[in-house]
């Protein structure tokens, strides 16, 4: 079956399996990098990130200061083996672009005027990617500042969205986002007041379509806040002590996403990276 | 009831008194932080789980020499702007390293402090924890502090910048209690289960 | 860490050190514990996470199909860089290479590349038009010490577990299909040493690094060979104290390489 047949209006799911609104799994761990002020790593569907935040701390150079806030500077990275095509070391247009898009979501939800003069590092890597590292890194820095104890309005929570093989679906993979229809918009949200701070398309949409993709949109962000919430909540769990009136389960370690899909490979093109005997990562 | 709250999630949906890491929206209170929160409170603060010291004046800080230079001494004390002392407020000369108790005189819009009363203390050993632990570690009327200086015979200094100075003694059993009161904290009668920590680590 | 923290950190080494004690309780030969993970970053032909006490290192492989060399019409490369990401601490930054982190690529890929272990003719495809260029990239997740050793842990072991990707007719890699793993006949590793305090010691922490009056890393095979040596830092050995390290790294690398040998 080659791309051109591919109709998820008449197969109904998706090449991986998953239902239109549904997230590949999602996982998140915080305090994983006990050098910096607040950290975290995420998996979400092949994606595996790492998110470390440094500061509020002296802005140097010092001419980026701003007398009247904290300056935000996310960067934005991939390790050279985290892509099929062996990625050159340094940072590239791609990697500006989103550092800086991402810099500015994260800034809208930090109170950096409790930080004058201040400047509060976030920098995430991407060590393995599959369509959606840059939402990923959102997400996963996110909980990486309210790790950090930073004081912020709300978490941004983040997730793709877009159209590929005829149908609305949220969080595009690789083999969705190379559909010869394919639009990818990465969105990423506030979730208490629902402000967008992140927002990005590329390819046609009808207004219409627009309006379904940005419900479906929205509704991602939140399911991928469950999991960030959930995540916080974790690490710190103190004895008896309860989220929301429930205790929280204490089994494993990573808080996993609410989704319960399993991709299955069977469907999967066979374009996509092997599936290789794939150990969880000991962090 | 203790609860966990991250930022942005909703304190209190009723009108309370404002406590600290807290913020008002549409007549809603809201967490800025990842911290706890206790709902029976009449007031609606949240305790941080982490984060660095907000100067406040009065506070008595444990500073650490950051830098020195003709006119002073750059004194890092957990916040995000260090203090500055120049050279005649100290009595004592001042290198890189060294570790000096002060008060805080008073606070700019910038969050920097100015410090008063500088001294050196000499010898001893850190002990970092976060800020807002130390009014636990000190007690009421001291008590907490008391029952430590007692039970590890350390000479021990709480500065509300989430350090703790201490000398001589046991200090690893002073760290050892400190760890306890950190995860248990939120819970009642602590200071008699730190006393009885103590006395049962010093058979 | 703040200058006057670690200034303080530091005197706490040295005082310890000239005791023969360290801040961990450590002796002063005595490695961190090792932790070792595989495989976890799929789009990698292999790939490896190494924690050596505090330490975290990624450690990554592509393999790529280039031209020869002119004067090695049959070999095929590798090549090993490093970086100390800004995530790792707060004094590493991010921008071109360091000279730290130039060094720790540079001595990392001598130890490996000098004890003949991989056999770069098992990398030629067709002599004369294309070998396999194999690319490896280490990465410090979480910085406290010693990115040397856990380099060379990490690298040894990611390139032994390195896959062959497939090839078609036109040698160009058939993504997802492989053929066959990368060969090493022996396994060098690197152990690195700090001078504190005038005290000799194994496997530096960060704040030990930064103690440190010297340092000396050298490579060794399980055949008792030397593959590669570097002292950094300032300071100076005694030739005692160099051939005391060589004999050390030869015992301690062999506890390591039993502890990975299924790795």
């Amino acid at each position: 079956m080659t791309m051109q047949d591919i109709d998820y209006k008449k197969t109904k799911t998706r090449l991986d399996g998953r239902k239109m609104n549904e997230l590949r799994p999602l996982s998140i761990e915080v305090g994983v990098i006990p050098n910096a002020q607040g950290s975290a790593y995420l998996e979400w569907g092949q994606n595996k990130v790492y998110a470390a935040v440094y500061g509020p701390r002296e802005a140097l150079p010092k001419h980026t200061a701003n007398s009247l806030k904290a300056v935000v500077k996310v960067e934005y990275r991939m390790v050279s083996f985290s892509v099929p095509d062996r990625k050159r070391p340094g940072p590239n247009r791609r990697d500006q672009e989103i550092s800086k898009v991402l810099g500015e979501a994260l800034d809208h939800a930090i109170f950096t005027e409790q930080f004058p003069n201040t400047e509060i590092g976030v920098y995430v890597e991407v060590i393995d990617s599959n369509a959606g590292s840059r939402v990923a890194c959102l997400a996963a820095a996110s909980c990486a500042l309210a790790d950090a104890g930073i004081p912020m309005k709300d978490l941004v929570s983040a997730t793709g969205v877009g159209k590929a093989y005829g149908e609305i679906i949220l969080d595009l993979n690789k083999d969705e986002e190379d559909a010869p229809d394919a639009v990818d918009i990465p969105i990423a949200i506030m979730p208490n007041s629902k402000e967008i701070v992140l927002l990005q398309m590329d390819g046609p949409l009808t207004r219409k379509e627009w309006d379904s993709v940005a419900k479906l949109g929205m509704e991602g962000c939140m399911q991928v806040y469950e999991v960030q919430k959930a995540a916080l909540a974790k690490k710190y769990e103190i004895g008896e002590a309860l989220v929301n009136g429930k205790k929280i389960a204490k089994a494993e370690n990573k808080t996993e996403s609410k989704v319960e899909n399993k991709t299955t490979d069977k469907k999967e093109d066979k374009k996509s990276s092997a599936k290789t005997t794939k150990k969880k990562v000991k962090k | 009831m203790k609860q966990i709250v991250i930022p942005g999630e909703i304190v209190s949906e009723e009108r309370k008194r404002l406590g600290s890491n807290v913020y008002v929206l549409n007549g809603k209170i809201h967490s800025k932080v990842l911290g706890i929160i206790d709902n029976e409170s009449d007031t609606a603060d949240v305790v941080a789980l982490k984060g660095t010291y907000i100067p406040k004046r009065d506070d008595t800080v444990i500073g650490i020499v950051n830098r020195v230079v003709f006119a002073g001494y750059g004194v890092e004390i957990n916040s995000f702007n260090e203090s500055f002392i120049p050279r005649k407020a100290m009595r004592q000369e001042a290198k890189l390293g060294d570790i000096i108790v002060a008060k805080i005189d008073d606070v700019n819009e910038l969050k920097e402090a100015n410090l008063s009363y500088p001294k050196k203390l000499y010898d001893g050993e850190i002990i970092q924890i976060i800020p807002v632990r130390s009014p636990r570690l000190i007690g009421k009327n001291a008590s907490m502090l008391d029952v430590l200086t007692n039970g590890t015979n350390c000479e021990i200094f709480i500065g509300k910048n989430g350090r703790v100075w201490a000398k001589d003694g046991n200090i690893d059993l002073l760290k050892k209690a400190i760890n306890f009161i950190d995860e248990n904290s939120y819970k009642s009668n602590l200071t008699n289960a730190v006393e009885e920590l103590l006395k049962g680590e010093k058979k | 860490m703040r200058a006057g923290i670690l200034a303080n950190e530091i005197s706490k080494a040295v005082s310890l050190a000239r005791e023969g004690k360290r801040s961990d309780g450590r002796a002063l030969d005595e490695y961190r514990k090792i932790t070792v993970s595989k495989d976890m970053c799929e789009n990698a032909e292999s790939s490896t996470m190494i924690t050596l006490g505090k330490t975290k290192v990624l450690a990554g492989l592509k393999l790529t199909v280039g031209t020869p060399y002119p004067d090695s019409p049959a070999e095929g490369a590798i090549s090993i860089g490093a970086e100390a990401l800004p995530l790792a601490h707060a004094e590493y930054e991010s921008g071109r290479p360091s000279n730290d982190e130039v060094e720790l690529a540079r001595v990392v890929d001598r130890g490996l590349r000098e004890s003949k272990a991989i056999d770069f003719a098992q990398l030629c495809i067709k002599e004369g038009e294309a070998v396999w260029v194999g690319y490896l990239d280490f990465y410090a997740i979480n910085g406290d010490g010693n990115l040397f050793d856990a380099g060379s842990i990490s690298s040894l072991i990611t390139f032994r577990n390195g896959k062959m990707p497939k090839l078609d007719k036109n040698n160009k890699i058939i993504y997802g299909e492989f053929d066959g793993k990368l060969k090493m006949t022996k396994m060098p590793l690197l152990t690195t040493f700090v001078k504190v305090g005038g005290k000799i010691m194994l496997d530096p922490t960060f704040v030990e690094e930064k103690a440190a009056e010297a340092r000396y890393s050298v490579a060794t095979t399980e055949d008792g060979n030397l593959t590669a040596m570097q002292k950094g830092v300032g300071g100076s050995f005694t030739l005692e104290e160099v051939n005391y390290m060589i004999d050390k790294a030869f015992v301690e690398s062999e506890k390591i390489r039993k502890q990975i040998k299924n790795e």
